[in-house]
């Protein structure tokens, strides 16, 4: 599509998303009301700017339909999150909505290479379980055999793609560089396996990372992007040059603002990644602020396509943390923590490393420094239960490891500070 | 094929159009449906340069005609088919469809003005039969296809067509609607204002919904006709409130 027919588009779909949103969301209208602001100041898509905008708690602040923008009975999915704030972030779907979702991992995927005749395996971890709808209904939408593993060992995903001649792996970064560590130590050779490609999503892709994916199992690796909690997967993608990810411009407007002003970034300068829905029916997201770092990126790609290109994610502003593609805010583990045992204090710290490339998460919690040993047991025994809350809430398993105050001390940080050794 | 950003119109005091943008490609059908006074016809004559209070941008073939005087619009390759059909009455069929080509007479086109004459008699068989006939005297969809058909003498590049099902009988209405798409095949481009939505949709390749002047979806035509919103609205499905889960604004 050409440049000027497709800003022709967006500014057409936006001014209606947001006459849309002005109509049927109160939130949005009265955020607009209490600026002065109304749909029609908007002359271009740079106008966007002007508008205010709209954060994670804002979501979780109108738990649980305040932001949906077309009645409940038209609603065909709802999928919620809970890692990042008080009440969980809810966003519907109507079929409309599915519908372009689809498509837009179905462009994702014949970007990266997917075809009809590819057996596709899916190995997200629990929190990304929307993410795995998304890509499978994409997938099939190719045509492609798909197979959706949800949470399984190591070994069960090595047995499927084996013996199913996978063509094609959706999963994480970290968690391919966990399957090659795997491999080798079974000193299997990862190049014996029926791989031609992998999609990863989730989290950044380094070069260092997809240079050794790419050597070690002979395959292509390419990258996609959205926010977990409330996007699917298809808000930007790698085509095979992997020169950056191509932004899907006819259904996003993409910003990169200043993480502490707002300001609009140059090309070329990192800032947050800054989100706009131009086609959303359901639930349309106004300058939605990700928390993502990149950049925009400047010219024309070599595959031709005429969609503008951001990098990958560099890293993140604000609390919210990426936890093997999961977003996460501390607060909420220290919500569940409250219900801790009483021989315990609220303090605690999180602790985030890598084995085998997977992200570990260990919570440090400090214990009463005068506590008897079988008093320990029951503690532990209470941390389970804890644990098991985390892990339905969040998604991903935790560790607990009880401290004594001085060690905690060590580290100077208020609770729900962060220790991150990735 | 035409272009339009951020048009706003007004009637005296009363802001008719707020913030309109919409494109129509070349060889397409794109409708604007809408309920009674949401303003669609106010873009087709806003385009057509009739609207004095206007603001905006409007570009046909890249070129921009906003402000333009509405016979620079009709030379530039725009012609319009107004609500109601407005032919002239005391005229003969065949008066109404040579002042359709009057432009054209300057500048010495007889040959093709014959041909075209041909073309339109071609797609309307019963003008034909009524050439010499009292423009004034023709029933409804008679006086339709003849204001259609002056629109085509004009030779236009896009053929702005407004309500063209009013007041026909339904019969009539697909008759009409046929030789929309008929036209379409045989390459005119095509902006139609409707407020039969379902009619318009079903031979439209796109269409825009208007609201109180305000474009608030737009879409292919098919997902339009199954888009909630547009059945409950526009095709007369499914009246209920707004919503369940809170109170009705």
């Amino acid at each position: 599509m050409e440049r000027a027919d497709l800003e022709q588009l967006q500014l057409e779909r936006l001014q209606s998303t947001l006459n849309r949103a002005y109509k049927n969301v109160p939130f949005y209208r009265e955020q607009f009301d209490a600026l002065g602001l109304h749909p029609r100041v908007i002359a271009s898509v740079e106008d966007i700017a002007r508008l205010p905008f709209t954060t994670r708690v804002d979501l979780g602040d109108n738990y649980p339909y305040g932001l949906f923008a077309v009645p409940l009975r038209d609603i065909v999915r709802i999928s919620s999150s809970a890692g990042t704030t008080v009440k969980p972030v809810v966003v519907g779907y109507s079929k409309s909505d599915l519908k372009a979702r689809y498509a837009l991992t179905a462009r994702f995927l014949t970007a990266g290479g997917v075809v009809d005749t590819d057996v596709v395996q899916i190995c997200l971890n629990p929190g990304l379980s929307n993410w795995g709808r998304a890509l499978k209904e994409g997938a099939e939408a190719i045509g492609a055999s798909v197979m959706p593993m949800s949470h399984m060992s190591t070994s069960k995903q090595f047995m499927a793609m084996q013996d199913y001649r996978t063509s094609v792996l959706l999963t994480t970064p970290s968690y391919a560089m966990h399957i090659l560590g795997a491999m080798k130590s079974m000193e299997m050779d990862a190049r014996s396996l029926a791989l031609k490609a992998m999609l990863v999503v989730g989290e950044a892709l380094t070069e260092d990372t997809r240079d050794i994916l790419e050597s070690d199992f002979n395959i292509d690796v390419t990258a996609g992007y959205g926010p977990s909690d409330v996007m699917g997967p298809g808000i930007a993608f790698e085509c095979r040059e992997k020169k950056g990810l191509h932004v899907s411009e006819d259904h996003f407007v993409v910003e990169i603002v200043g993480p502490e002003d707002g300001e609009p970034r140059p090309q070329g300068e990192t800032g947050e990644v800054v989100l706009t829905t131009l086609t959303a029916r359901a639930f349309p997201l106004i300058r939605f602020r990700t928390g993502d770092l990149a950049r925009a990126m400047e010219g024309s790609c070599p595959c031709g396509r005429s969609l503008a290109r951001m990098s990958g994610i560099t890293g993140r502003t604000g609390e919210v943390l990426t936890i093997r593609g999961v977003k996460a805010h501390p607060a909420q583990i220290e919500r569940i923590l409250e219900g801790a045992p009483e021989d315990t204090s609220p303090r605690f710290l999180i602790h985030l490393y890598k084995e085998n490339y997977l992200d570990m998460v260990e919570i440090w919690l400090e214990i009463a420094d005068n506590i008897f040993s079988d008093e320990v047991k029951v503690v532990e025994n209470a941390l389970r239960k804890l644990r098991q809350q985390i892990f339905q809430i969040l998604g991903f398993d935790v560790t607990i490891k009880l401290m004594e105050a001085s060690t905690l001390d060590q580290y100077a940080l208020p609770t729900g500070g962060v220790i991150d050794d990735r | 094929m035409l272009r339009v950003k951020n048009l706003h119109a007004y009637y005296g005091r009363i802001k008719a159009l707020d913030n309109v943008s919409l494109h129509v490609r070349a060889g397409e059908i794109v409708c604007l449906i809408g309920a009674n006074g949401a303003g669609k016809t106010t873009i087709l004559n806003t385009i057509s340069g009739l609207i004095p209070r206007a603001r905006g941008e409007i570009y046909l073939k890249e070129s921009k005609i906003n402000g333009s005087p509405p016979e620079k619009v009709v030379a530039a390759g725009i012609s319009q088919v107004p609500e109601g059909r407005q032919i002239f009455g005391p005229l003969t069929v065949l008066e109404n469809l040579e002042l359709g080509a009057y432009l054209r007479f300057k500048k010495k086109e007889k040959k093709s003005i014959e041909r075209d004459l041909e073309w339109v008699f071609e797609l309307f068989p019963r003008l034909q039969e009524r050439i010499k006939q009292i423009a004034g005297t023709l029933s409804g969809g008679e006086q339709q296809m003849l204001a259609i058909g002056r629109a085509l003498m004009a030779r236009p590049k896009l053929l702005l067509l407004d309500e063209p099902s009013m007041g026909l009988a339904p019969l009539v209405v697909r008759d009409i609607m046929n030789t929309v798409s008929a036209l379409r095949d045989s390459g005119v481009t095509i902006l139609m204002v409707e407020q039969n939505a379902r009619a318009s949709l079903k031979i439209s390749d796109r269409g825009y919904v208007l609201e109180t002047g305000r474009i608030v979806l737009q879409g292919n035509s098919d997902d339009l006709l199954n888009d909630n919103d547009v059945k409950r609205a526009y095709l007369g499905k499914d009246y209920k409130t707004f919503w369940e889960g809170r109170d009705p604004a």
